[in-house]
């Protein structure tokens, strides 16, 4: 009994192994595009964003039981707040048109723009947007789900509601959003007078993707994960301890929509352009998958997942057009075989999801 | 023989409600009537507890017990009628909310997390700031995992203390949510049949934690095996279908017509 004692009282944070595999793998991150070439740097960019879109959708999946189809929608505002800021600088002479308004505007006989998208021509107010217009969105929406009675399954159904309302809404709306094409030709990212080369766009995305990591592991092994993790399991009992459940979700649910909107408008530069596509449910549903195979609550699960799949779908694409039917049987085995994804597959003590408030010092 | 016995439980239970307000009231119901869908679970039911007092409340299948304290902590919507706390009201009031005023409620089955570790039930329930932002500042200081020691040693769980809770047994997982009861430190204690599952050794332990709890909170429990209800009750309320019938000491309770009728029935009696 004195030995049980002893140990839950030394037990504190020192997280060494988490520390070090996270290292190695950030500098191998880091060596990746000198060694690999251009094209395998940007898909690697493109793969590693999708995954902390991943790992935004895996706090309030993974760890808080929230399915949601909405990611898309969230990663898409933010790719809008940085598409409208690149299209409205690009030089005169790049634009087609000679002039300042955008080809899509001009198009659908827009004379001036609109007074609610002028702002995005400042760098500041599009960053800003970019992270307040998916979390605010979010912040609304979870205000009124999470605060109902709705629960469970319905959720999700809303979520994808929200998805193809707005995919609608998006491709209606020509005039100010470029309809299905969305806003394409857009100029390239130019930083402190200087256009940054995709290299930079790497390393930005490199250290974005870390610091979410390095994020989203601190809280969710603090005593907020472990509500989290409560209201996974069950969400009434909690409350009986004087915790107010829909603010938790809330307060997730808001800080995951930033996360996947600061993604999108990471996505912009590097792919340049964004489209409805990516409000699709089809797009929400890609998320969900990467969390699914990488392993729900595992925050390096999705990363590992859109990664290996990005590559697969890269590798099957220049034989065959269906690298779909490949992504489902994957899909369909993890699902059969690997309920908690390929991150069930490492020893368990590399696993966060498990552990105690207590283990994680062990 | 009959009338006398009604005539003496009714002045019994005078006696015990002045009892009552000399301890000043923790909680106190007046009339609380609860309907679902048009069935009538609670018809009016009045219920007094005053402080460091132990009632336990009786009954069969079906008069409303967890209902009464489903109502209490805000689970179920009541119709009409009030629930006092301290004196304020607080009728249907969130069951955070009413949580954080310091009423704990045990669940009739272990209402407990079996995916976390036995450390981490009582973690969650322990008293203090439940808000989001003090939940991620918060640390696991010294002074907490003392204090989640003493309560893992009082319900006898210290060895299972890194355990996952699905790994325990029945009996050891009422233990858990007993503890986390404790752990929140309320002043009103709600425990729905704490024992139920539990050896009779283990629901005499249980018993003998009711009473040291009881020293510093009033307890509410509900409860079916009237040896245990022997070892612990001051004060029993029988509940049936939705009213009360009558309440006292377990004497007057066992020998009250009325109860052995619909209650108690003649082993139980033969019994006592």
């Amino acid at each position: 009994m004195a030995e049980v004692v002893g140990r839950i009282r030394q037990a504190n944070y020192v997280p060494k192994r988490w520390l070090v595999t996270s290292l190695v793998l950030l500098v191998i991150f880091a060596v990746f595009p000198f060694v690999a070439g251009e094209f395998q740097t940007n898909l690697m960019a493109k793969l590693l964003l999708f995954g902390t879109l991943g790992v935004s959708l895996d706090l309030v999946w993974g760890f808080t039981g929230i399915l949601s189809f909405a990611h898309g929608v969230f990663f898409t505002l933010g790719g809008y707040a940085m598409a409208y800021y690149l299209k409205l600088n690009l030089s005169a002479t790049a634009n087609n048109y000679g002039g300042t308004l955008p080809d899509f505007m001009v198009w659908n006989g827009l004379k001036e723009l609109p007074w609610f998208i002028s702002p995005l021509q400042y760098f500041p107010v599009a960053v800003i947007a970019m992270v307040v217009l998916p979390a605010g969105f979010a912040y609304l929406i979870g205000s009124f789900i999470f605060r109902s009675k709705v629960s469970g399954v319905y959720i999700t159904v809303i979520t994808l509601a929200i998805s193809s309302a707005l995919t609608t809404f998006f491709v209606s709306q020509q005039a100010y959003t470029g309809g299905t094409n969305g806003i394409t030709d857009v100029s390239k990212l130019i930083l402190f007078g200087a256009t940054v080369p995709p290299i930079g766009i790497y390393f930005i995305i490199l250290t974005f993707a870390a610091l979410v990591m390095a994020g989203s592991w601190w809280l969710t092994q603090s005593n907020f994960g472990l509500i989290l993790r409560s209201i996974k399991e069950n969400e009434q009992r909690i409350s009986y301890l004087g915790y107010d459940v829909a603010n938790f979700k809330i307060f997730i649910w808001t800080l995951s929509a930033g996360i996947a909107g600061i993604a999108g408008g990471l996505f912009v530069p590097l792919n340049k352009f964004i489209s409805p596509v990516y409000l699709g449910v089809a797009f929400g549903t890609q998320i969900v998958i990467w969390v699914a195979v990488g392993g729900r609550g595992t925050l390096f699960g999705p990363i590992i997942a859109a990664i290996l799949l990005g590559q697969i779908q890269n590798s099957v694409d220049r034989i065959t057009q269906d690298w779909q039917l490949i992504v489902g049987v994957i899909l369909v085995i993890v699902v059969l075989f690997l309920p908690d994804g390929l991150m069930s597959l490492l020893p368990q003590k590399f696993l966060s999801k498990k552990s105690s408030q207590l283990s994680r010092s062990e | 023989m009959a009338t006398s016995s009604v005539v003496e439980t009714d002045k019994v239970v005078n006696e015990t409600s002045d009892v009552a307000s000399d301890r000043q009231s923790v909680l106190s119901v007046k009339d609380l009537k609860v309907v679902f869908s048009g069935f009538k679970a609670l018809k009016g039911v009045d219920l007094e507890v005053g402080e460091n007092e132990i009632v336990t409340i009786i009954g069969p299948n079906g008069a409303g017990k967890s209902t009464l304290l489903d109502a209490i902590v805000g689970k179920s919507p009541v119709a009409s009628g009030h629930v006092y706390y301290h004196g304020k009201d607080i009728t249907n009031q969130s069951p955070y909310e009413v949580a954080r005023m310091g009423i704990g409620r045990k669940f009739q089955n272990p209402n407990v997390y079996n995916e976390l570790s036995v450390f981490d039930n009582i973690l969650l329930a322990l008293k203090g700031s439940h808000g989001v932002f003090a939940s991620i500042k918060s640390k696991l200081t010294a002074g907490k995992k003392d204090k989640i020691i003493s309560v893992l040693d009082r319900v006898g769980l210290l060895e299972k203390g890194y355990s996952k809770v699905s790994s325990l047994s029945h009996g050891q997982k009422q233990w858990v949510e007993i503890g986390m009861v404790i752990a929140q430190d309320p002043t009103l204690v709600l425990l729905d049949e704490p024992t139920a599952g539990m050896t009779p050794d283990e629901t005499h332990l249980t018993g003998e934690i009711i009473k040291t709890i009881s020293q510093n909170h009033s307890v509410v429990v509900i409860e079916h095996d009237m040896e245990f209800v022997k070892q612990i009750a001051q004060r029993i309320v029988v509940l049936h279908q939705g009213e009360k019938l009558t309440e006292g000491s377990v004497n007057e309770v066992q020998s009250n017509p009325k109860v052995i009728e619909v209650y108690l029935g003649r082993e139980q009696i033969d019994a006592a």
